[in-house]
């Protein structure tokens, strides 16, 4: 299960949603320039308020680490 | 290591719109082209509001940026393409093909040789070196306003700095922030545009701070304060604020090849502004990461395609 925290105009935040959509994995697309409840939930998660943050079945991922995800997807490149 | 055995015509570093613009000008002279970048797009992503584009009236950076890859990856067969590569080192070997030296361009992972090479990896934004800044980044402290300004909503901010980017964050901030002080460590606001500067002046949500620096930044888990100095008076003062936005400016980071070519103090590539070739022949430079004076992303892409065009004839000259 994949939640991604961001906002409109961040451009990791596309790239990250890019990444994701192009190696076939569907994710719950928060917008935490809206949902303001979603952005506390993602400041307790991940100890910092930088987008994108990443919830991959519960690990945590800051910003568009490319290696991390692909390690923790398994996704073969 | 990886030894790639393919010897690439031309190995372009970085990914913004000088490294874009070279991209599909090589793809189009059919140059066997490799582009290595971190993450494309470049500053254009990261910026809000862009107006002075030719040809395309306020359009939001990270549309600009999308436009431009996309334009790019229109020549994925004549160009590869590989993002998330940082480049290390770049080496001349000892080797020669048709009289052209050979080069070597190293990632974590990988060499890559190439007969030419065209450095276009641009600017990081430059940091205040004060104390807090590093602990508290992420944690208050922000280096993109586009990317976080709207986690900031309701909330009391500072923006260190008065150029363009300065002021362009203070007013994407107004549309999230409670108040916003912006601290500008000269008299008045002359560095940015001044279509900016009264915007800025008719907010009510904006106060300016003039001969402001930043000294030190508080909090305990995230950023509460903000303590400034008045380079006039030397009188400090402690504002309250759960957000110090960091837009003083940027500067190249020449690490990997700072033994090959000439550089200035500014850490900015020197080249011939005809050509963009470099110091050592065979390497082009293009973008804010060279010493051409005026850091515009329309300068970057007409500057992107000079160095492409220059390595095309430096590569097919007898």
């Amino acid at each position: 299960m994949i939640k991604i925290y961001s906002t409109p105009t961040c451009p990791y935040c596309i790239t990250l949603k890019n990444f994701l959509k192009e190696k076939g994995f569907n994710f719950e697309d928060i917008d935490v320039s809206v949902n303001h409840e979603a952005a506390k939930e993602m400041i307790a998660k991940s100890g910092q308020m930088g987008v994108p943050v990443a919830d991959i079945n519960g690990q945590i991922i800051v910003g568009f680490d490319r290696e991390k995800i692909i390690k923790l997807l398994n996704i073969k490149e | 290591m990886n030894q790639n055995t393919n010897i690439y015509e031309l190995v372009i570093v970085g990914g913004g719109p000088a490294g874009m613009s070279a991209g599909v000008y090589a793809a189009r002279k059919k140059l066997k082209t490799l582009l290595l970048a971190k993450n494309l797009g470049g500053q254009p992503s990261e910026a809000w509001q862009i107006d002075n584009y030719l040809g395309l009236p306020a359009v939001l950076g990270i549309e600009l940026a999308e436009k431009f890859k996309s334009h790019l990856k229109k020549f994925s067969q004549d160009i590869e393409i590989k993002e998330g590569e940082i480049v290390v080192e770049i080496k001349k070997t000892e080797q020669a093909e048709n009289n052209l030296p050979l080069f070597n361009v190293y990632t974590e992972k990988e060499k890559f040789p190439a007969k030419a090479l065209i450095i276009a990896t641009g600017v990081s934004p430059k940091k205040l070196g004060i104390p807090g800044e590093e602990k508290f980044t992420n944690r208050g402290v922000v280096f993109c306003a586009t990317c976080d300004a709207p986690l900031f909503k309701d909330k009391i901010v500072a923006v260190v700095g008065s150029g363009n980017a300065g002021l362009d964050a203070a007013i994407q901030l107004t549309s999230y922030a409670k108040k916003i002080y912006l601290l500008n460590k000269y008299p008045d606001l002359h560095k940015g545009d001044l279509s900016y500067v009264e915007k800025i002046e008719k907010s009510p949500l904006i106060g300016i701070l003039n001969n402001a620096l930043p000294k030190e930044i508080k909090g305990d888990k995230f950023v509460k304060s903000l303590v400034w100095e008045n380079v006039k008076t030397k009188e400090t003062q402690e504002i309250e604020v759960e957000g110090v936005f960091v837009e003083i400016g940027s500067a190249p980071s020449l690490h990997f090849a700072k033994q090959l070519l000439k550089y200035n103090e500014k850490n900015e590539i020197i080249i011939n502004p005809e050509t963009n070739a470099t110091s050592c022949p065979g390497i082009f430079a293009a973008g804010d990461v060279t010493n051409m004076p005026y850091k515009q992303i329309i300068i970057s892409a007409g500057e992107g395609a000079k160095a492409a065009l220059s390595a095309y004839y430096y590569l097919t000259k007898t």
